[in-house]
C-alpha cells in the first residue's frame, strides 16, 4: 500500500512539475539544440513527436530520469533501420534540462 | 461607340490629318498603359513589404513576434527573408495569383476572424494548413526561391543532414514536409507529411 501511495505521489509530482514547464524557456534551448530537426510537437518526422513520448512515459516515475540520460548522454538511436547517436542538449545546466523534459512530458 | 468617338475627336482636330491623330491615340494609349503598369508593380512591391505586412496588428502581433529572432530573422551572415520571401511567389502569374487570394484576407480582416489571441490560436491549425497545403502543391517553391537543391553541397552538409536530404528525395518529399515551424509556432495536429495531396 505504502509503495501505491508513493508511486501515485511521484507520478502527482511528475504530473504538477509537467504542467509548471516555461515553455518559452525551453522550447528556445530545443531550437538551440536543434531538436526540432528530428522531432515535432505532435507531427510526424523522423523522431518520435513529444506528444508520443509525453504519452508513452505518462504516469512512469522514472521518465524524468529516463529522458534526462537520453538528452545528456547522447545514446544510439534507430532511424530508418539506421543507427546514429542522438544529439546532446545544448546546456550543463540542471534545471534547464530539467525544464526541457516537463515541456515534453507536458505535451 | 468607337466610331462615334474616333468623328468627335476628328471634329476637335480638323487641321490634323488620320494618321497624325491616330499616332496620337496610339502614343496616348501606351502612356497611360505605362502608368497603369508602373502604378500596378508598384502597389505589389508594395504589399511585399515587411512594413506593409505588419501594418495589421493580427500579423504583427502573433507570426512576425514568432518570427523575430529565428534563423530567417537573424543569422550571422545577415541575410534576411521577410514575410514576402516565403509566402509570395517571385514568378509574375503565381504571384498574381497570390496577391488576387490574398485579397480575401481583407475580408478576414475586416470580420475579425483572427482578431484576437483566443480566435488565432483557434485558427491556427487551420492556417498553416493552409500554407503548408499551397507549398506541398507548388513544391515549396517560395523555399526554392532561395535555396537551390542542385547548388547545396552534400559535402559542406552534416552527416545527418545529409542523409535525410537523400531520404527527403528518395520518397519525393519537398521542403516543407520537414522545414515547417521553424520560423511560427507550429500546431497542434498533423504535420505536412500526413497531409495528403497529390503533388503536380
Amino acid at each position: 500500500m505504502k509503495t501505491l501511495i508513493a508511486a501515485a505521489a511521484l507520478a502527482f509530482a511528475s504530473t504538477a512539475q509537467a504542467q509548471n514547464a516555461d515553455a518559452g524557456a525551453a522550447e528556445a534551448l530545443m531550437k538551440k539544440s536543434g531538436c526540432f530537426k528530428c522531432h515535432s510537437v505532435s507531427a510526424k518526422k523522423d523522431g518520435p513527436s513529444y506528444k508520443s513520448v509525453a504519452e508513452k512515459y505518462k504516469g512512469k516515475p522514472d521518465a524524468e530520469a529516463t529522458l534526462f540520460k537520453h538528452l545528456t548522454t547522447g545514446p544510439t538511436v534507430k532511424i530508418d533501420g539506421k543507427e546514429e547517436r542522438h544529439e546532446i542538449i545544448k546546456t550543463k545546466s540542471e534545471a534547464e534540462i530539467k525544464n526541457v523534459i516537463a515541456y515534453i512530458l507536458s505535451r | 461607340m468607337i466610331k462615334q468617338w474616333w468623328g468627335n475627336l476628328r471634329a476637335r482636330c480638323a487641321t490634323c490629318s488620320r494618321i497624325t491623330l491616330g499616332l496620337g491615340v496610339f502614343v496616348g494609349a501606351l502612356l497611360i498603359a505605362g502608368l497603369l503598369l508602373t502604378a500596378g508593380a508598384a502597389g505589389l512591391a508594395w504589399t511585399n513589404t515587411e512594413q506593409f505586412c505588419i501594418g495589421c496588428h493580427e500579423m504583427r502581433d502573433n507570426v512576425y513576434a514568432e518570427f523575430k529572432g529565428t534563423i530567417h530573422d537573424v543569422n550571422r551572415s545577415g541575410v534576411r527573408a521577410i514575410c514576402s520571401n516565403c509566402h509570395v511567389p517571385h514568378e509574375p502569374w503565381p504571384l498574381i495569383k497570390r496577391k488576387m487570394r490574398a485579397s480575401f484576407e481583407l475580408w478576414g480582416h475586416l470580420m475579425g476572424v483572427v482578431d484576437t489571441k483566443e480566435k488565432f490560436e483557434a485558427h491556427r491549425y487551420t492556417l498553416a494548413k493552409r500554407v503548408w497545403t499551397r507549398m506541398k502543391e507548388t513544391d515549396s517553391l517560395e523555399c526554392r526561391n532561395c535555396h537551390h537543391a542542385d547548388a547545396m553541397d552534400p559535402e559542406k552538409q552534416s552527416e545527418k543532414a545529409k542523409a535525410r536530404h537523400a531520404k527527403g528525395k528518395a520518397e519525393g518529399l519537398t521542403c516543407i514536409d520537414c522545414h515547417f515551424g521553424i520560423s511560427h509556432k507550429e500546431p497542434d495536429g498533423p504535420g505536412p507529411q500526413e497531409l495528403k495531396l497529390v503533388k503536380p
